[in-house]
Protein backbone atom coordinates (compact mmCIF):
# COMPACT_ATOMS: atom_id res chain seq x y z
CA UNK A 1 0.00 0.00 0.00
CA UNK A 2 1.37 3.26 1.38
CA UNK A 3 5.57 2.76 -0.09
CA UNK A 4 6.81 5.06 1.88
CA UNK A 5 4.82 5.01 5.92
CA UNK A 6 5.39 8.14 7.72
CA UNK A 7 9.08 8.44 8.41
CA UNK A 8 9.07 9.53 11.48
CA UNK A 9 5.97 9.29 13.58
CA UNK A 10 7.18 11.09 16.73
CA UNK A 11 7.78 13.99 15.01
CA UNK A 12 6.03 17.16 15.11
CA UNK A 13 3.32 17.97 12.57
CA UNK A 14 4.32 20.08 9.65
CA UNK A 15 7.16 22.40 10.81
CA UNK A 16 6.70 25.83 10.45
CA UNK A 17 9.58 26.25 7.40
CA UNK A 18 7.87 23.27 5.74
CA UNK A 19 4.60 25.46 5.92
CA UNK A 20 6.52 28.71 4.86
CA UNK A 21 7.73 27.06 1.53
CA UNK A 22 3.72 25.93 0.60
CA UNK A 23 2.99 29.69 1.29
CA UNK A 24 5.75 30.94 -0.39
CA UNK A 25 4.87 28.29 -3.59
CA UNK A 26 1.44 29.46 -3.24
CA UNK A 27 2.67 33.27 -3.73
CA UNK A 28 4.60 32.31 -6.77
CA UNK A 29 1.70 30.24 -9.07
CA UNK A 30 -1.16 33.19 -8.72
CA UNK A 31 -0.15 36.44 -10.49
CA UNK A 32 -1.82 38.75 -8.52
CA UNK A 33 -0.18 37.72 -5.46
CA UNK A 34 3.03 38.54 -6.72
CA UNK A 35 2.27 41.52 -9.35
CA UNK A 36 1.22 43.90 -6.44
CA UNK A 37 4.13 43.99 -4.53
CA UNK A 38 6.59 44.51 -7.80
CA UNK A 39 4.09 47.37 -8.32
CA UNK A 40 4.20 48.62 -4.82
CA UNK A 41 7.74 49.15 -5.35
CA UNK A 42 7.55 50.71 -8.60
CA UNK A 43 4.85 53.15 -7.52
CA UNK A 44 6.49 53.22 -4.24
CA UNK A 45 10.40 54.69 -5.87
CA UNK A 46 8.83 55.67 -9.26
CA UNK A 47 6.13 57.80 -7.97
CA UNK A 48 8.89 59.60 -5.94
CA UNK A 49 10.88 59.96 -8.99
CA UNK A 50 8.73 61.09 -10.78
CA UNK A 51 7.43 63.87 -8.62
CA UNK A 52 10.88 65.23 -7.74
CA UNK A 53 11.65 65.34 -11.56
CA UNK A 54 8.94 67.28 -12.10
CA UNK A 55 9.10 69.27 -9.27
CA UNK A 56 11.84 69.02 -6.76
CA UNK A 57 14.29 71.64 -8.37
CA UNK A 58 11.92 74.05 -8.50
CA UNK A 59 8.72 73.98 -5.90
CA UNK A 60 10.74 73.34 -2.38
CA UNK A 61 7.84 73.60 -0.50
CA UNK A 62 6.23 70.14 -1.27
CA UNK A 63 9.93 68.33 -0.12
CA UNK A 64 10.17 70.91 2.57
CA UNK A 65 10.71 67.92 5.07
CA UNK A 66 13.17 65.37 2.76
CA UNK A 67 11.36 63.11 4.75
CA UNK A 68 8.11 63.70 2.90
CA UNK A 69 9.36 64.09 -0.01
CA UNK A 70 11.44 61.13 -0.51
CA UNK A 71 8.51 59.17 0.58
CA UNK A 72 6.01 61.01 -1.35
CA UNK A 73 5.90 57.70 -3.84
CA UNK A 74 4.75 55.76 -0.80
CA UNK A 75 1.30 57.42 -0.78
CA UNK A 76 1.22 55.42 -3.88
CA UNK A 77 2.72 52.25 -3.47
CA UNK A 78 1.55 51.28 0.36
CA UNK A 79 -2.35 50.99 -1.36
CA UNK A 80 -1.02 47.98 -3.59
CA UNK A 81 1.15 46.59 -1.03
CA UNK A 82 -1.84 46.53 0.90
CA UNK A 83 -3.77 45.15 -1.74
CA UNK A 84 -1.05 42.17 -1.89
CA UNK A 85 -1.80 41.39 1.92
CA UNK A 86 -5.33 41.45 1.79
CA UNK A 87 -5.11 39.18 -1.24
CA UNK A 88 -2.91 36.93 0.50
CA UNK A 89 -4.99 35.59 3.24
CA UNK A 90 -8.71 36.92 1.54
CA UNK A 91 -8.22 34.65 -1.13
CA UNK A 92 -8.85 31.99 0.90
CA UNK A 93 -11.58 33.07 2.39
CA UNK A 94 -13.11 33.94 -0.67
CA UNK A 95 -12.85 30.96 -2.44
CA UNK A 96 -12.86 28.74 0.29
CA UNK A 97 -9.49 27.10 0.06
CA UNK A 98 -8.62 27.96 3.53
CA UNK A 99 -10.39 24.44 4.19
CA UNK A 100 -7.92 22.77 1.66
CA UNK A 101 -5.16 24.90 3.88
CA UNK A 102 -6.56 23.58 6.53
CA UNK A 103 -6.36 20.10 5.84
CA UNK A 104 -2.52 20.37 4.91
CA UNK A 105 -1.49 22.16 7.57
CA UNK A 106 -4.18 21.58 10.23
CA UNK A 107 -1.81 23.37 12.94
CA UNK A 108 -4.43 26.85 12.81
CA UNK A 109 -1.39 29.27 14.46
CA UNK A 110 1.28 27.15 12.32
CA UNK A 111 -0.39 28.23 8.98
CA UNK A 112 -1.15 31.74 9.90
CA UNK A 113 2.15 32.37 11.77
CA UNK A 114 3.71 30.77 8.20
CA UNK A 115 0.86 33.25 6.37
CA UNK A 116 2.43 36.59 8.51
CA UNK A 117 5.99 35.28 7.89
CA UNK A 118 5.52 35.56 4.23
CA UNK A 119 3.59 38.70 4.21
CA UNK A 120 6.40 40.47 6.96
CA UNK A 121 9.68 38.95 4.26
CA UNK A 122 7.34 40.58 1.24
CA UNK A 123 7.16 43.86 3.09
CA UNK A 124 10.41 43.76 4.04
CA UNK A 125 11.45 43.08 0.24
CA UNK A 126 9.33 45.76 -0.95
CA UNK A 127 10.31 48.39 2.33
CA UNK A 128 14.04 47.94 1.49
CA UNK A 129 14.07 47.97 -2.63
CA UNK A 130 11.37 50.94 -2.58
CA UNK A 131 13.21 52.91 0.42
CA UNK A 132 16.72 52.67 -1.50
CA UNK A 133 14.55 53.50 -4.65
CA UNK A 134 13.16 56.56 -3.25
CA UNK A 135 16.09 58.19 -1.83
CA UNK A 136 18.07 57.21 -4.97
CA UNK A 137 15.34 58.93 -6.84
CA UNK A 138 15.18 61.56 -4.39
CA UNK A 139 19.20 62.46 -4.44
CA UNK A 140 19.38 62.21 -8.23
CA UNK A 141 16.52 64.81 -9.01
CA UNK A 142 16.25 67.45 -6.07
CA UNK A 143 19.50 69.50 -5.21
CA UNK A 144 20.37 69.52 -1.52
CA UNK A 145 20.76 67.52 1.65
CA UNK A 146 18.94 64.12 1.99
CA UNK A 147 20.94 63.09 4.37
CA UNK A 148 20.26 65.64 7.21
CA UNK A 149 19.33 64.75 10.87
CA UNK A 150 16.71 62.10 10.75
CA UNK A 151 17.78 59.99 7.56
CA UNK A 152 19.39 57.36 9.75
CA UNK A 153 15.72 57.24 11.66
CA UNK A 154 13.52 57.56 8.36
CA UNK A 155 15.52 55.25 6.28
CA UNK A 156 14.63 52.62 9.19
CA UNK A 157 11.21 53.56 9.28
CA UNK A 158 11.07 53.24 5.21
CA UNK A 159 11.97 49.57 5.88
CA UNK A 160 9.61 48.91 8.90
CA UNK A 161 6.59 50.68 7.70
CA UNK A 162 5.35 48.32 4.72
CA UNK A 163 6.41 45.15 7.34
CA UNK A 164 4.03 46.35 9.56
CA UNK A 165 1.55 47.40 7.55
CA UNK A 166 1.67 44.07 5.39
CA UNK A 167 0.85 42.40 8.68
CA UNK A 168 -1.65 44.76 10.10
CA UNK A 169 -3.37 44.07 6.88
CA UNK A 170 -3.31 40.64 7.30
CA UNK A 171 -4.81 39.95 11.06
CA UNK A 172 -7.51 42.76 9.84
CA UNK A 173 -8.15 40.70 7.25
CA UNK A 174 -8.34 37.21 8.76
CA UNK A 175 -10.25 38.85 11.75
CA UNK A 176 -12.93 39.68 9.48
CA UNK A 177 -12.48 36.48 7.61
CA UNK A 178 -13.64 38.18 3.97
CA UNK A 179 -11.55 39.34 1.40
CA UNK A 180 -14.40 42.13 -0.01
CA UNK A 181 -14.99 43.36 3.61
CA UNK A 182 -11.22 43.70 4.19
CA UNK A 183 -10.75 46.20 1.26
CA UNK A 184 -14.13 47.75 1.83
CA UNK A 185 -12.76 48.49 5.43
CA UNK A 186 -9.23 49.11 5.32
CA UNK A 187 -8.81 50.79 1.70
CA UNK A 188 -10.89 53.95 2.28
CA UNK A 189 -10.10 53.94 6.10
CA UNK A 190 -6.36 53.73 5.16
CA UNK A 191 -5.84 55.14 2.14
CA UNK A 192 -8.53 58.14 2.16
CA UNK A 193 -10.24 58.73 5.20
CA UNK A 194 -7.15 58.82 7.17
CA UNK A 195 -4.77 61.32 5.39
CA UNK A 196 -7.71 63.64 4.52
CA UNK A 197 -9.36 63.77 8.14
CA UNK A 198 -5.61 64.03 9.53
CA UNK A 199 -5.95 67.59 7.79
CA UNK A 200 -9.08 68.65 9.89
CA UNK A 201 -7.69 70.16 12.86
CA UNK A 202 -10.56 68.75 15.54
CA UNK A 203 -10.27 65.64 14.95
CA UNK A 204 -6.83 65.47 14.11
CA UNK A 205 -6.16 64.77 17.45
CA UNK A 206 -7.53 61.23 17.27
CA UNK A 207 -7.19 60.49 13.61
CA UNK A 208 -3.12 61.35 14.34
CA UNK A 209 -2.95 57.88 16.27
CA UNK A 210 -4.72 55.77 13.71
CA UNK A 211 -1.84 53.20 12.51
CA UNK A 212 -0.66 54.65 9.18
CA UNK A 213 -0.67 57.87 10.74
CA UNK A 214 1.39 57.05 13.22
CA UNK A 215 3.84 54.62 11.17
CA UNK A 216 4.53 57.61 8.35
CA UNK A 217 5.21 60.06 11.01
CA UNK A 218 8.93 58.29 11.62
CA UNK A 219 9.25 59.19 8.19
CA UNK A 220 9.97 62.74 8.57
CA UNK A 221 12.94 64.05 9.63
CA UNK A 222 11.71 67.49 10.89
CA UNK A 223 9.52 67.93 14.31
CA UNK A 224 5.77 68.31 13.59
CA UNK A 225 4.12 70.19 16.23
CA UNK A 226 0.71 69.36 15.84
CA UNK A 227 1.73 65.85 16.46
CA UNK A 228 1.67 64.97 20.04
CA UNK A 229 4.23 61.94 20.21
CA UNK A 230 7.60 61.24 18.96
CA UNK A 231 8.74 59.99 15.66
CA UNK A 232 10.02 56.12 17.06
CA UNK A 233 6.67 56.55 19.15
CA UNK A 234 4.59 56.93 16.19
CA UNK A 235 6.37 53.79 14.84
CA UNK A 236 5.49 51.92 18.45
CA UNK A 237 2.08 52.97 18.04
CA UNK A 238 1.50 51.46 14.47
CA UNK A 239 3.50 48.18 15.53
CA UNK A 240 1.12 47.89 18.91
CA UNK A 241 -2.32 48.45 15.97
CA UNK A 242 0.01 45.45 14.21
CA UNK A 243 0.12 43.18 17.19
CA UNK A 244 -3.40 43.72 18.21
CA UNK A 245 -4.53 42.92 14.79
CA UNK A 246 -2.15 40.19 14.62
CA UNK A 247 -3.49 38.40 17.81
CA UNK A 248 -7.37 39.22 16.99
CA UNK A 249 -6.72 36.87 13.37
CA UNK A 250 -5.19 34.36 15.28
CA UNK A 251 -8.47 34.40 17.42
CA UNK A 252 -11.13 34.44 15.07
CA UNK A 253 -8.73 31.65 13.44
CA UNK A 254 -8.59 29.65 16.05
CA UNK A 255 -12.14 29.97 16.94
CA UNK A 256 -13.65 27.07 14.75
CA UNK A 257 -17.11 27.15 13.19
CA UNK B 1 -9.29 2.92 9.98
CA UNK B 2 -11.55 6.20 11.00
CA UNK B 3 -13.48 5.64 14.23
CA UNK B 4 -16.21 7.85 14.87
CA UNK B 5 -17.40 8.38 18.63
CA UNK B 6 -20.62 9.50 19.44
CA UNK B 7 -19.94 12.61 17.05
CA UNK B 8 -22.27 15.78 18.33
CA UNK B 9 -22.28 19.33 16.41
CA UNK B 10 -24.56 21.50 17.31
CA UNK B 11 -24.96 24.73 14.83
CA UNK B 12 -26.60 27.86 16.86
CA UNK B 13 -28.99 24.42 18.96
CA UNK B 14 -30.00 22.69 15.97
CA UNK B 15 -28.05 19.47 16.28
CA UNK B 16 -26.46 18.46 12.35
CA UNK B 17 -24.39 15.20 13.60
CA UNK B 18 -26.25 13.60 16.50
CA UNK B 19 -24.68 10.97 18.64
CA UNK B 20 -22.99 9.57 15.45
CA UNK B 21 -20.73 6.64 15.77
CA UNK B 22 -19.33 4.55 13.11
CA UNK B 23 -15.81 3.05 11.44
CA UNK B 24 -14.56 3.09 8.36
CA UNK B 25 -12.56 -0.01 7.92
CA UNK B 26 -9.34 -0.53 5.96
CA UNK B 27 -10.31 -2.83 2.98
CA UNK B 28 -13.43 -1.63 1.94
CA UNK B 29 -15.23 1.06 0.36
CA UNK B 30 -17.56 2.32 2.70
CA UNK B 31 -20.72 4.48 1.45
CA UNK B 32 -21.94 6.70 3.29
CA UNK B 33 -25.45 8.13 2.54
CA UNK B 34 -28.28 9.95 3.28
CA UNK B 35 -30.48 13.04 2.00
CA UNK B 36 -29.02 16.24 1.57
CA UNK B 37 -28.93 18.30 4.74
CA UNK B 38 -28.73 14.97 6.56
CA UNK B 39 -25.34 15.91 7.91
CA UNK B 40 -22.63 13.98 5.89
CA UNK B 41 -20.24 16.58 4.71
CA UNK B 42 -20.20 18.07 8.57
CA UNK B 43 -19.33 14.64 9.47
CA UNK B 44 -16.61 14.88 7.17
CA UNK B 45 -15.61 18.48 8.36
CA UNK B 46 -15.56 17.23 11.86
CA UNK B 47 -13.15 14.38 10.66
CA UNK B 48 -11.20 16.32 9.40
CA UNK B 49 -10.67 18.94 12.13
CA UNK B 50 -12.29 21.82 9.76
CA UNK B 51 -15.27 22.37 12.49
CA UNK B 52 -14.75 21.46 16.31
CA UNK B 53 -17.39 18.94 17.25
CA UNK B 54 -19.78 19.91 20.43
CA UNK B 55 -19.27 16.35 21.29
CA UNK B 56 -17.71 12.79 20.98
CA UNK B 57 -14.68 12.55 18.46
CA UNK B 58 -13.01 11.03 15.20
CA UNK B 59 -9.84 9.38 15.16
CA UNK B 60 -8.18 8.86 11.89
CA UNK B 61 -5.21 6.00 12.82
CA UNK B 62 -6.15 6.60 16.44
CA UNK B 63 -5.05 9.88 16.53
CA UNK B 64 -7.02 13.48 16.13
CA UNK B 65 -6.65 14.80 12.41
CA UNK B 66 -5.40 18.16 14.28
CA UNK B 67 -2.49 15.79 15.82
CA UNK B 68 -1.49 14.18 12.47
CA UNK B 69 2.12 14.08 11.80
CA UNK B 70 1.91 15.94 7.75
CA UNK B 71 -1.66 14.72 7.62
CA UNK B 72 -2.09 14.21 3.46
CA UNK B 73 0.54 11.38 4.52
CA UNK B 74 -2.21 9.78 6.20
CA UNK B 75 -5.84 11.16 4.85
CA UNK B 76 -6.79 11.93 1.40
CA UNK B 77 -9.52 13.83 1.43
CA UNK B 78 -11.74 16.32 -1.69
CA UNK B 79 -14.36 18.14 -0.04
CA UNK B 80 -15.43 21.06 -2.18
CA UNK B 81 -14.04 20.61 -5.68
CA UNK B 82 -14.65 24.72 -5.86
CA UNK B 83 -12.60 25.67 -3.21
CA UNK B 84 -9.88 26.42 -5.11
CA UNK B 85 -8.04 29.98 -6.57
CA UNK B 86 -9.27 29.63 -10.43
CA UNK B 87 -5.98 31.61 -10.94
CA UNK B 88 -3.47 28.60 -10.38
CA UNK B 89 -2.66 26.07 -12.48
CA UNK B 90 -3.97 22.67 -11.66
CA UNK B 91 0.74 21.63 -11.53
CA UNK B 92 0.30 24.74 -9.45
CA UNK B 93 -2.20 23.72 -6.80
CA UNK B 94 -0.86 20.66 -5.97
CA UNK B 95 2.85 21.65 -6.17
CA UNK B 96 2.03 24.20 -2.98
CA UNK B 97 0.35 21.24 -1.50
CA UNK B 98 3.42 18.73 -2.02
CA UNK B 99 5.20 21.33 -0.52
CA UNK B 100 3.40 22.04 3.19
CA UNK B 101 3.38 18.36 3.79
CA UNK B 102 7.22 17.44 2.28
CA UNK B 103 5.82 15.77 -0.29
CA UNK B 104 8.32 14.84 -3.01
CA UNK B 105 7.64 16.84 -5.82
CA UNK B 106 7.30 14.19 -8.77
CA UNK B 107 3.66 13.00 -6.96
CA UNK B 108 2.65 15.69 -8.47
CA UNK B 109 2.74 14.91 -12.22
CA UNK B 110 2.37 11.23 -10.50
CA UNK B 111 -1.36 12.21 -9.56
CA UNK B 112 -2.12 14.51 -12.45
CA UNK B 113 -1.11 11.44 -14.81
CA UNK B 114 -3.51 9.19 -12.47
CA UNK B 115 -6.03 11.16 -12.85
CA UNK B 116 -6.16 11.70 -16.32
CA UNK B 117 -5.07 15.12 -16.05
CA UNK B 118 -1.55 15.04 -17.42
CA UNK B 119 -2.46 17.59 -20.46
CA UNK B 120 -3.48 19.85 -18.02
CA UNK B 121 -1.21 20.40 -15.48
CA UNK B 122 -0.09 24.14 -16.92
CA UNK B 123 -3.27 25.15 -17.52
CA UNK B 124 -5.80 27.87 -14.98
CA UNK B 125 -8.26 26.08 -13.23
CA UNK B 126 -10.53 28.72 -13.94
CA UNK B 127 -11.10 27.18 -17.17
CA UNK B 128 -11.79 23.34 -16.16
CA UNK B 129 -15.28 21.81 -16.23
CA UNK B 130 -16.98 20.50 -13.12
CA UNK B 131 -15.53 17.17 -13.99
CA UNK B 132 -11.94 18.60 -13.96
CA UNK B 133 -12.22 19.94 -10.62
CA UNK B 134 -13.51 16.47 -9.36
CA UNK B 135 -10.39 14.77 -10.69
CA UNK B 136 -8.08 17.80 -9.76
CA UNK B 137 -9.74 17.30 -5.87
CA UNK B 138 -8.98 13.37 -6.70
CA UNK B 139 -5.63 13.78 -7.56
CA UNK B 140 -4.89 15.89 -4.69
CA UNK B 141 -6.70 13.87 -2.34
CA UNK B 142 -3.97 11.04 -3.81
CA UNK B 143 -0.65 13.18 -3.49
CA UNK B 144 0.46 11.71 -0.09
CA UNK B 145 -0.71 7.93 -1.11
CA UNK B 146 -2.44 7.80 2.30
CA UNK B 147 -4.08 4.99 3.49
CA UNK B 148 -7.46 6.75 4.58
CA UNK B 149 -9.71 8.45 1.43
CA UNK B 150 -12.48 10.63 2.68
CA UNK B 151 -14.32 12.02 -0.46
CA UNK B 152 -17.65 13.98 -0.69
CA UNK B 153 -19.81 13.53 -3.44
CA UNK B 154 -16.85 12.57 -5.84
CA UNK B 155 -18.73 11.53 -8.56
CA UNK B 156 -20.78 15.06 -8.60
CA UNK B 157 -20.34 16.85 -12.25
CA UNK B 158 -18.28 13.83 -14.39
CA UNK B 159 -19.39 12.22 -17.09
CA UNK B 160 -20.15 8.38 -17.97
CA UNK B 161 -16.87 7.51 -18.37
CA UNK B 162 -15.12 9.47 -15.20
CA UNK B 163 -18.32 7.92 -13.16
CA UNK B 164 -16.73 4.66 -14.41
CA UNK B 165 -12.80 5.81 -13.59
CA UNK B 166 -13.76 7.00 -9.67
CA UNK B 167 -15.65 3.78 -9.78
CA UNK B 168 -12.96 1.27 -10.56
CA UNK B 169 -10.28 3.93 -8.98
CA UNK B 170 -12.25 3.60 -5.23
CA UNK B 171 -12.30 -0.12 -6.05
CA UNK B 172 -8.46 -0.24 -6.52
CA UNK B 173 -7.89 1.69 -3.68
CA UNK B 174 -9.95 -0.46 -1.52
CA UNK B 175 -8.32 -3.43 -2.63
CA UNK B 176 -4.44 -1.86 -1.70
CA UNK B 177 -5.99 -2.20 1.87
CA UNK B 178 -7.26 1.89 2.25
CA UNK B 179 -10.05 2.67 4.00
CA UNK B 180 -12.68 4.83 1.60
CA UNK B 181 -15.11 6.71 2.65
CA UNK B 182 -17.40 7.91 -0.11
CA UNK B 183 -20.40 10.16 0.03
CA UNK B 184 -22.67 10.57 -2.08
CA UNK B 185 -27.03 10.41 -2.93
CA UNK B 186 -26.71 8.58 -6.19
CA UNK B 187 -27.85 5.23 -4.86
CA UNK B 188 -27.33 3.12 -8.30
CA UNK B 189 -23.83 4.23 -7.89
CA UNK B 190 -23.07 3.40 -4.36
CA UNK B 191 -24.82 -0.46 -5.19
CA UNK B 192 -21.72 -0.76 -7.46
CA UNK B 193 -19.14 1.02 -5.76
CA UNK B 194 -19.74 0.62 -2.02
CA UNK B 195 -18.92 -3.05 -0.10
CA UNK B 196 -19.94 -1.23 3.54
CA UNK B 197 -22.76 1.53 3.78
CA UNK B 198 -23.43 3.85 6.63
CA UNK B 199 -26.75 5.97 6.59
CA UNK B 200 -27.61 8.69 8.10
CA UNK B 201 -30.98 10.83 8.42
CA UNK B 202 -31.11 14.38 10.56
CA UNK B 203 -27.72 13.75 11.82
CA UNK B 204 -28.34 10.53 13.00
CA UNK B 205 -26.87 7.09 12.04
CA UNK B 206 -30.18 4.64 10.43
CA UNK B 207 -27.86 1.94 9.30
CA UNK B 208 -24.12 0.25 9.65
CA UNK B 209 -24.01 -2.56 7.57
CA UNK B 210 -22.83 -4.02 4.22
CA UNK B 211 -24.41 -3.14 1.29
CA UNK B 212 -25.85 -6.59 0.39
CA UNK B 213 -26.96 -7.05 3.75
CA UNK B 214 -29.05 -3.36 4.16
CA UNK B 215 -30.64 -4.40 0.74
CA UNK B 216 -31.65 -7.59 1.90
CA UNK B 217 -33.04 -6.13 5.17
CA UNK B 218 -34.51 -3.35 3.95
CA UNK B 219 -35.44 -4.37 0.71
CA UNK B 220 -38.63 -6.92 -0.48
CA UNK B 221 -38.36 -9.92 -3.20
CA UNK B 222 -40.95 -9.38 -5.49
CA UNK B 223 -42.38 -12.36 -7.92
CA UNK B 224 -43.66 -10.74 -11.26
CA UNK B 225 -45.83 -13.28 -13.15
CA UNK B 226 -47.68 -12.75 -16.54
CA UNK B 227 -50.58 -15.44 -17.96
CA UNK B 228 -51.64 -16.37 -21.15
CA UNK B 229 -54.81 -15.26 -20.42
CA UNK B 230 -54.89 -11.81 -18.01
CA UNK B 231 -57.91 -11.87 -17.27
CA UNK B 232 -58.21 -15.08 -15.72
CA UNK B 233 -54.72 -13.97 -13.76
CA UNK B 234 -56.28 -11.41 -12.66
CA UNK B 235 -59.18 -12.99 -11.09
CA UNK B 236 -56.89 -15.00 -9.31
CA UNK B 237 -54.63 -12.57 -7.68
CA UNK B 238 -57.12 -9.80 -7.22
CA UNK B 239 -59.14 -12.33 -4.85
CA UNK B 240 -58.85 -13.64 -1.52
CA UNK B 241 -57.82 -16.77 -3.33
CA UNK B 242 -53.69 -15.59 -2.92
CA UNK B 243 -54.61 -14.58 0.62
CA UNK B 244 -56.02 -17.66 1.66
CA UNK B 245 -53.38 -20.06 0.11
CA UNK B 246 -50.91 -19.28 3.00
CA UNK B 247 -52.69 -17.45 5.90
CA UNK B 248 -49.77 -17.41 8.31
CA UNK B 249 -47.70 -15.69 4.89
CA UNK B 250 -48.17 -11.57 4.54
CA UNK B 251 -48.97 -12.05 0.75
CA UNK B 252 -49.61 -9.27 -1.34
CA UNK B 253 -50.56 -8.76 -4.95
CA UNK B 254 -50.71 -5.33 -7.05
CA UNK B 255 -51.08 -5.46 -11.09
CA UNK B 256 -48.00 -3.23 -12.23
CA UNK B 257 -48.66 -2.83 -16.06
CA UNK B 258 -50.30 -4.85 -18.58
CA UNK B 259 -51.21 -7.47 -17.04
CA UNK B 260 -48.17 -8.36 -15.27
CA UNK B 261 -48.35 -8.96 -11.33
CA UNK B 262 -45.86 -8.41 -8.52
CA UNK B 263 -46.83 -10.96 -5.65
CA UNK B 264 -44.84 -9.99 -2.23
CA UNK B 265 -44.23 -12.66 0.81
CA UNK B 266 -44.71 -15.64 -1.37
CA UNK B 267 -41.65 -18.10 -2.77
CA UNK B 268 -42.75 -18.59 -7.05
CA UNK B 269 -43.25 -22.68 -6.23
CA UNK B 270 -46.04 -21.41 -4.38
CA UNK B 271 -47.79 -19.15 -6.90
CA UNK B 272 -46.66 -21.67 -9.75
CA UNK B 273 -49.12 -24.18 -7.75
CA UNK B 274 -51.38 -21.79 -6.86
CA UNK B 275 -52.08 -21.11 -10.33
CA UNK B 276 -51.84 -24.60 -12.01
CA UNK B 277 -54.72 -25.35 -8.84
CA UNK B 278 -57.03 -22.66 -10.84
CA UNK B 279 -55.94 -23.41 -14.11
CA UNK B 280 -54.06 -20.05 -15.21
CA UNK B 281 -51.10 -20.76 -17.61
CA UNK B 282 -48.17 -18.78 -16.77
CA UNK B 283 -45.68 -18.15 -18.59
CA UNK B 284 -43.55 -15.54 -17.00
CA UNK B 285 -42.25 -16.25 -13.39
CA UNK B 286 -39.56 -13.65 -12.45
CA UNK B 287 -37.87 -13.08 -8.89
CA UNK B 288 -36.93 -9.75 -8.25
CA UNK B 289 -35.13 -8.20 -5.58
CA UNK B 290 -35.27 -4.31 -5.03
CA UNK B 291 -32.58 -2.10 -5.58
CA UNK B 292 -30.40 -0.26 -3.09
CA UNK B 293 -32.41 2.71 -4.36
CA UNK B 294 -35.84 1.45 -3.39
CA UNK B 295 -34.32 -0.32 0.06
CA UNK B 296 -33.28 2.92 1.25
CA UNK B 297 -36.44 4.83 0.60
CA UNK B 298 -38.51 1.88 2.10
CA UNK B 299 -35.86 2.14 5.19
CA UNK B 300 -35.95 5.63 5.33
CA UNK B 301 -39.92 5.75 5.25
CA UNK B 302 -39.60 3.22 7.97
CA UNK B 303 -38.17 5.65 10.03
CA UNK B 304 -40.70 6.98 11.94
CA UNK B 305 -38.69 10.03 12.85
CA UNK B 306 -37.40 10.53 9.93
CA UNK B 307 -40.11 10.75 7.97
CA UNK B 308 -41.61 13.16 10.86
CA UNK B 309 -38.43 15.12 10.07
CA UNK B 310 -38.87 15.06 6.26
CA UNK B 311 -42.26 16.83 6.45
CA UNK B 312 -41.11 19.24 8.73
Amino acid sequence: MSPDPDPDPGSDSVPIFTALNAERIKLTTLRSLWITPLLSFVLTAGGTTAVTAALGGKDHTITDDPGVGVFYGLNFGQAALACFAILLIGQEFNTRMIDVSLTAVPRRGRLYGAKLTLGALVGLGVGSAGTAGSFAGYAATVPGAWDGPGFARSATAGVLYPVLLVVFCLGVTTLLGNLTAAMGLLVPVVFLLSPLLGGVPGVRRVVQFLPDRAGQYALHYADDPRVSYGHWTGLLIMALWTGAAAYGGLLALRRAK
Amino acid sequence: MIEIQGLTKEYDGRRVVDDLSFEVRPGLVTGFLGPNGAGKSTTMRLVLGLDRPTAGRALVGGRPYTELTQPLRQVGALLDAHALHGGRTAGGHLRWLAASNGLPQRRVDEVLAQAGLADATGRRIRGFSLGMRQRLGVAAALLGDPPVLLLDEPVNGLDPEGIRWIRNLLRELAAEGRAVLVSSHLMTEMALTADHLVVIGRGRLLADATTAEFIERHGRTRIRVRAVNPTKLAALLGSDLLRQSDPDADLAATQVDDGAWEVTGAEPEQIAALAAAHGVVLYEIAVQQDSLEEAFMRMTADNVEYRAEAAA
